[in-house]
């Protein structure tokens, strides 16, 4: 981990960053760090490898001649026992040298040597049993003899009836079960049977392979090989589609897979309640004219006269959810709605229907907004890289290099959205009985969402003004180096929310037990400068301490943020 | 009750037609025990006569096979039901379709009527019990609409009956 007192330290290798550290760097975390700390760093090591066609080609073609060399056999033979062993190329020597001729028999290899077809100068086919000179006939290793419009119909068949026919023909004499490899097919199929069968060729050595999986993503010829027992499963494609490897649903870290599975049939089992959700557009709550989402953060302003600036989510007044308000941004919050009066029974039992109903409601709202979020902002993602940034680049005259941190800016925003969106469904099953950690949750989740909110305004609305500009403006290298930072900070805020929520949210487990004791809170933390402020009258402050960058509450144990490694001040 | 009128077929290929052509004049020269032809001027459906074999629990019955040719015989396999009634047996259902691996999956264009039909008698021969299978119920009344044994995605019973 990158530490400011280094330095210090290593005044003698100062030069090495001459480029970009000056003294006054040192106060300054966030835009330095993010110049030298680029990539490198933080990112875990990747524990999968993208396959593209040539690659898999290549792949199984060094696994076939391995097992061809160490068995010596024929390059066909070592394809069909690899087919049949998915393609594990120690399975197959292991089988062989445990007991040779049962691996034969199983696979359809004979022992020995070819059987020559009978001795006369005309045979007659298996199948049409007509008479041809011996020389028009064809036979697999074991000399039953069919002559080649037989072997193409034969061959043509089994293709169409599909890969797991064709891969494991046999020979058509029912009494025999000799393999028909791909040399067969080669001499005997038609040209657009030969190339369908070399797909299904390849197609198993994904689809029947424990290792490798084609990249779900649309249209896409990617595959992913995964280095099993390591680490989280998501993926990212070279056609940039994120997904789980091992579920093949969209990237959902922090959510395990069967809480995305769960969630999901949750989702198509309420999708007839929720259609009114996926509209675009809500009354405005004041003036009540229908307003359109047309942009991805949350922030709502109403057209003139109105101008009321509210919340897409909670429909609340925007003024509610910024710094003016302490910075505590509550609209993921979940509070049901207080009971009131006294129900009987079947009232009560309605009630209940309606709340647990509300209740998902306001989870899959959040869920799906921010998933058509990512949607929209991946569009501006590709606007950026295809125009915004070269006409960018010619208003403010600076090399498109130096704008990298727009795009960058967006790649983070996407992803971020995605983190958000998954969110929901981790607090939909958080039980309600672990209040403490619902609380922090929340409060991680909501510092989140607030988080994000300034990035996506400030990539989005704020970065307009300079696309409408005719000219280069002076500020423009301020709001490039704020919207670095925001980048920045919004990382590795992210990146540590996912860590603790794949945890369990462990550090809380402590509090839970003491949430019911004391409820003193710390003056020091309350009146802290900037966003930074309680997170709630309900957490337990006397352990925590307030990160000044952040927000976060980090434990009284630790001197640095958890979540962007500031010193505690 | 038996549907005797078969799925709109396409009339054969010429290449089945004259490998069913052989396989007639095969069969006239030495038709396989216990087997007799029918001999009508329709190629594409043969109806034949099993009788069941001595000492088996079929002795001396008499049942009807009924074999209709796809298009592409052999690289198709033929559908092969009995007529009604059909034997009492494990593996035969009560509208004549027929529980044999043969006719199905494992089909392969060097097989013949004639070898169909021998695999057939073999089967009734081997019965020790005169009933239908379990499932006979379902799956008769999911076959009503005149689904051919063929579309069935069979689960075979074990060999040993
Ligand atoms: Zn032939
Ligand atoms: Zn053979
Ligand atoms: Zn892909
Ligand atoms: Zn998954
Ligand atoms: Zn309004
Ligand atoms: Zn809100
Ligand atoms: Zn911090
Ligand atoms: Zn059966």
């Amino acid at each position: 981990m990158r530490s400011e007192d280094d330095t210090h330290d290593a005044n003698d290798l100062d030069y090495i960053d001459d480029d970009f550290v000056d003294n006054e760097s040192d106060d300054e975390d966030g835009y330095y760090d993010f110049l030298d700390n680029d990539e490198s760093d933080d990112r875990q090591q990747q524990n999968y490898i993208i396959l593209s066609e040539a690659d898999i080609q290549h792949h199984q073609e060094e696994d076939i001649n391995r097992v061809s060399t160490i068995l010596s056999l024929p390059r066909a033979a070592a394809c069909s026992l690899l087919r049949h062993y998915n393609w594990i190329v120690s399975r197959v020597t292991d089988e062989w040298f445990a007991d040779e001729e049962n691996t034969r028999r199983v696979v359809g290899l004979l022992e020995k040597k070819p059987i020559e077809m009978p001795n006369s100068p005309e045979l007659t086919c298996g199948i049409c049993f007509e008479d041809y000179p011996r020389d028009r006939m064809n036979s697999t290793a074991c000399g039953h003899p069919f002559c080649s419009v037989c072997w193409r119909a034969y061959i043509g068949t089994s293709i169409r009836d599909g890969p797991g026919w064709a891969l494991s023909l046999r020979c058509p004499d029912p009494s025999c079960g000799v393999a028909v490899g791909q040399d067969m097919v080669n001499l005997l199929a038609t040209d657009e049977d030969k190339e369908k069968y070399s797909r299904y060729l390849l197609r198993s050595y994904v689809e029947d392979n424990k290792k490798i999986k084609w990249c779900p993503g649309r249209g896409c010829d990617y595959a992913v090989e995964f280095v099993l027992g390591s680490g989280s499963y998501d993926v990212c494609c070279n056609c940039s589609y994120g997904f789980c490897w091992n579920c093949t649903e969209e990237a959902h870290r922090p959510v395990d897979c069967s809480t995305v599975a769960k969630w999901m049939l949750k989702n198509s089992s309420e999708s007839a309640n929720m259609n009114w959700i996926s509209a675009n557009s809500k009354p405005c709550p004041k003036c009540e004219r229908p307003i359109e989402k047309d942009h991805g953060c949350m922030h709502m302003t109403c057209t003139p006269p109105c101008k009321f600036e509210f919340c897409w989510l909670c429909l609340g007044a925007w003024s509610d959810h910024g710094e003016s308000t302490g910075g505590f941004y509550a609209c993921n919050r979940y509070e049901a709605a207080k009971q009131e009066g006294t129900y009987d029974e079947s009232e009560n039992r309605r009630e209940m229907a309606k709340k647990s109903l509300e209740r998902y409601t306001h989870y899959y709202e959040r869920w799906a907004t921010n998933e058509s979020s990512r949607q929209k902002a991946l569009v501006d993602l590709h606007s950026m890289q295809t125009e915004k940034l070269e006409k960018l680049s010619d208003i403010q005259s600076l090399p498109a290099l130096q704008l990298k941190f727009t795009t960058e800016a967006w790649l983070q925003i996407v992803e971020c959205r995605r983190v958000l969106k998954w969110t929901y469904a981790y607090g939909f099953y958080l039980p309600e009985h672990e209040r403490a950690k619902r609380q922090f949750f929340e409060y991680l989740q909501g510092e989140a969402e607030s988080g994000l909110e300034l990035l996506h305004q400030c990539a989005e609305k704020e970065l307009q003004v300079y696309l409408d500009e005719e000219s280069p403006s002076k500020h423009f290298d301020d709001f490039l180096t704020k919207l670095a930072n925001l980048t920045s900070v919004t990382r590795n805020y992210f990146e540590n929310l996912v860590r603790a929520l794949e945890t369990g949210l462990k550090d809380v487990e402590a509090i839970d037990q003491q949430a019911t004791c004391s409820r003193a809170s710390s003056s020091k933390t309350m009146d802290g400068k900037g966003r930074g402020s309680g997170p709630s009258d309900s957490m337990d402050d006397t352990n925590h301490w307030l990160c000044d960058l952040c927000t976060y509450a980090n434990l009284k144990s630790s001197n640095i943020c958890q979540m962007c490694q500031q010193r505690r001040s | 009750m038996t549907s005797t009128s078969s799925p709109s077929r396409k009339a054969l290929s010429k290449i089945a037609c004259n490998r069913l052509q052989k396989e007639l004049v095969e069969w006239q020269v030495s038709p396989p025990a216990g087997f007799k032809h029918k001999v009508t001027d329709n190629l594409q459906r043969w109806v034949v006569e099993v009788v069941g074999a001595p000492g088996t629990l079929y002795a001396s019955e008499t049942y009807q096979l009924q074999v209709d040719f796809p298009e592409h015989y052999p690289m198709e396999a033929p559908q092969v039901i009995f007529l009604h009634p059909a034997p009492l047996h494990p593996h035969i259902y009560s509208n004549g379709h027929i529980c044999l691996d043969i006719l199905y999956d494992s089909w392969s264009p060097a097989m013949t009527v004639s070898s169909v039909c021998i695999s057939i008698l073999s089967m009734l021969s081997s019965s020790t019990v005169k009933q239908r299978p379990a499932d006979n119920d379902r799956y008769v009344k999911n076959c009503r609409n005149g689904r051919s044994p063929k579309e069935t995605r069979w689960w075979f019973h074990d060999d040993k009956v």
